[in-house]
């Protein structure tokens, strides 16, 4: 979506991954992301697709590209198939995210998971004045026509790792394009990051 | 765009070994050729036909005087440029275009073989295809490509020679003909056996035909090219050139009509004797069980950059077949890529205009193409 398309958000995700690494791009649109990572990192990348006219734009990038669904065909793709599986911006379109999350990190060693922050301080707001649902950048449905089906907090992506077999590695910060360790819930990260973008594994 | 040719391979000497245990030699296979073969042989296309299908993909038919089956697809310019490609055809043995076939001479008796024609299969048709390939200098294909049984054959050849592959394009298939493939097939064997005019396979020498039989099983086998719902919406209950049903068992229906129509055309070109080897071949078609029940043992070895290809509403090679395939190229990690077509047209329509089909290829094939 809008807000992710930048290179220098592909680049904290490239900065995420070690040269040469075997990828899976799960909702991968167009494929610039695995194409970005290609040219930078040297990767060997998969995609993931529902939409076909997206198919046919990784197909003529050269990308190897499957048409499914997050929610139905992760199962098809044996442990450890990848080095890392990434997820930008989908998880909350899925209809099972929590399974969805527990597959990325079987289908893969690691998982870089990215989802809008419905704790950020003017979704907050919106609500409180206006008493509507927040449209904005990476928001850009009305409630009615939204794919959107889970949103969620960073501190409810958080908790919810904590009640799997998912743990936190790395988070990212997507205003100051930074990379830190992953250390505990962050009440100011949930108020004033738009966005949560996490590196996660399994426990 | 080249003639049809037609080339001896294997000998007596050095025959082609069948599954079945027997061998035949020399054999001939008819193929037609489309652009130029590059210098260091590396743009080479193989195209797979179907069960019906011939070499006459990208130019006129002899019989029909029809364009070749997949000349919407094929040709300078088009999605599989031959400015670009090098495209090979060839009719499969057991064939009835002038490969070696049951209406072909016997070269030991000196008469039509008939039904003494050993049982071929898909995997023997590709031994056939890859003296062919050996015979044109070609050391590896850059890409096979067919749909259906066409299909079937890029399989094969992805599990029998990985080497020679450098990608491959399985279209609306099946690594296993499925209970109700083979019954469909079956269908179609009993309706030309059951004609009196087959003369238990030697129509030919008492100068008869089983028009009816064959027919019949076009028309069975047509049905199956077809959704539901493109037979509804080209026919409905439409009447054929009347206004009212008339009691009687003529044609009243458009789609009566329609599929004698499709049965009585197709035996002016096909064999029926062919027919019956051809599906059984396809009946007998099982990389799983060929490979003690391991889909992924079958291609282990390949590391072609595939395209699997299905369509929404094909329910002979439904997208479930098509998975089973794409399911083993991702657990063995190789470039595979998957798409399912939104079409009402069924089977049929990896030989019928669809644009996404057509661009979706082309996508695939440039890519690749750089990547060698």
């Amino acid at each position: 979506m809008s807000l992710f398309n930048t290179d220098k958000d592909f680049n904290v995700i490239s900065n995420l991954i070690p040269s040469g690494s075997n990828i899976i791009d799960i909702g991968c649109g167009d494929g610039s992301l695995l194409d970005y990572l290609d040219k930078n990192k040297n990767i060997n990348g998969r995609g993931l697709e529902i939409d076909q006219d997206k198919i046919r734009e990784c197909l003529a990038k050269g990308i190897s590209v499957m048409q499914g669904d997050a929610d139905i065909d992760l199962v098809d793709y044996p442990d450890k198939s990848f080095d890392y599986s990434i997820l930008t911006y989908t998880l909350q379109a899925t209809k099972k995210p929590k399974e969805v999350l527990e597959e990325l990190v079987r289908i893969s060693d690691k998982a870089i998971v990215s989802f809008p922050n419905f704790g950020y301080w003017k979704i907050r707001l919106n609500l409180l004045l206006n008493g509507t649902m927040p449209v904005s950048n990476n928001l850009s449905y009305s409630w009615y026509e939204t794919p959107n089906l889970h949103f969620c907090t960073i501190t409810d992506f958080i908790e919810l790792c904590g009640a799997t077999n998912i743990k936190i590695e790395k988070k990212c910060n997507l205003k100051k394009y930074s990379i830190q360790e992953y250390t505990k819930k962050s009440k100011f990260d949930n108020f004033f990051l738009e966005s949560g973008m996490f590196l996660i594994s399994k426990k | 765009m080249s003639e049809n040719v037609i080339v001896e391979l294997a000998s007596s000497k050095n025959p082609l070994v069948l599954d079945c245990g027997k061998t035949i030699g020399p054999i001939k296979t008819a193929y037609t050729t489309y652009g130029k073969l590059n210098d260091s042989k590396s743009n080479a296309i193989l195209i797979c036909h179907a069960l019906t299908g011939d070499q006459y993909v990208a130019s006129e038919h002899p019989i029909t005087k029809k364009n070749g089956w997949w000349s919407l697809l094929i040709g300078p310019g088009k999605s599989i440029d031959t400015d670009k490609y090098f495209i090979i055809c060839p009719n499969v043995i057991g064939g009835c275009m002038g490969s070696t076939g049951p209406n072909e001479e016997n070269p030991q008796t000196g008469k039509e073989y008939g039904l003494d024609f050993p049982v071929v299969t898909i995997a023997d048709m590709v031994k056939a295809q890859k003296l062919l390939i050996d015979k044109l200098g070609i050391k590896k294909l850059f890409s096979v490509i067919g749909g259906s049984m066409g299909g079937m054959l890029v399989l094969q050849w992805l599990s029998k020679y990985p080497a020679c592959v450098f990608s491959a394009i399985p279209i609306a298939t099946t690594s296993s003909h499925s209970a109700q493939n083979i019954a469909l097939n079956e269908l179609a064997r009993q309706a030309i056996m059951a004609d009196p005019e087959w003369k238990s396979g030697n129509y030919n020498e008492q100068n008869t035909k089983p028009i009816k039989g064959l027919s019949v099983a076009r028309m069975a086998a047509h049905i199956s090219y077809l959704s539901e719902q493109s037979l509804h919406e080209k026919f409905g209950r439409n009447l054929q050139n009347k206004n009212k049903i008339e009691f009687s068992f003529d044609a009243d229906f458009q789609v009566e009509s329609y599929l004698r129509h499709q049965g009585f055309k197709f035996v002016d070109r096909f064999d029926a004797n062919s027919y019956l080897y051809i599906t059984r071949a396809m009946d007998y078609f099982d990389l799983k069980i060929e490979n003690n029940g391991s889909l992924i043992e079958a291609f282990k070895d390949t590391e072609a950059h595939t395209l699997c290809v299905s369509f929404t509403s094909d329910w002979l090679y439904p997208t479930s077949e098509n998975k089973v395939i794409t399911k083993t190229f991702n657990a063995l990690g190789l470039n595979v890529s998957f798409v399912e077509i939104d079409t009402d047209n069924g089977h049929d329509s990896f030989l019928l205009n669809e644009p996404e089909f057509f661009d979706t290829i082309q996508g695939f094939l440039d890519a690749t193409y750089k990547k060698l």
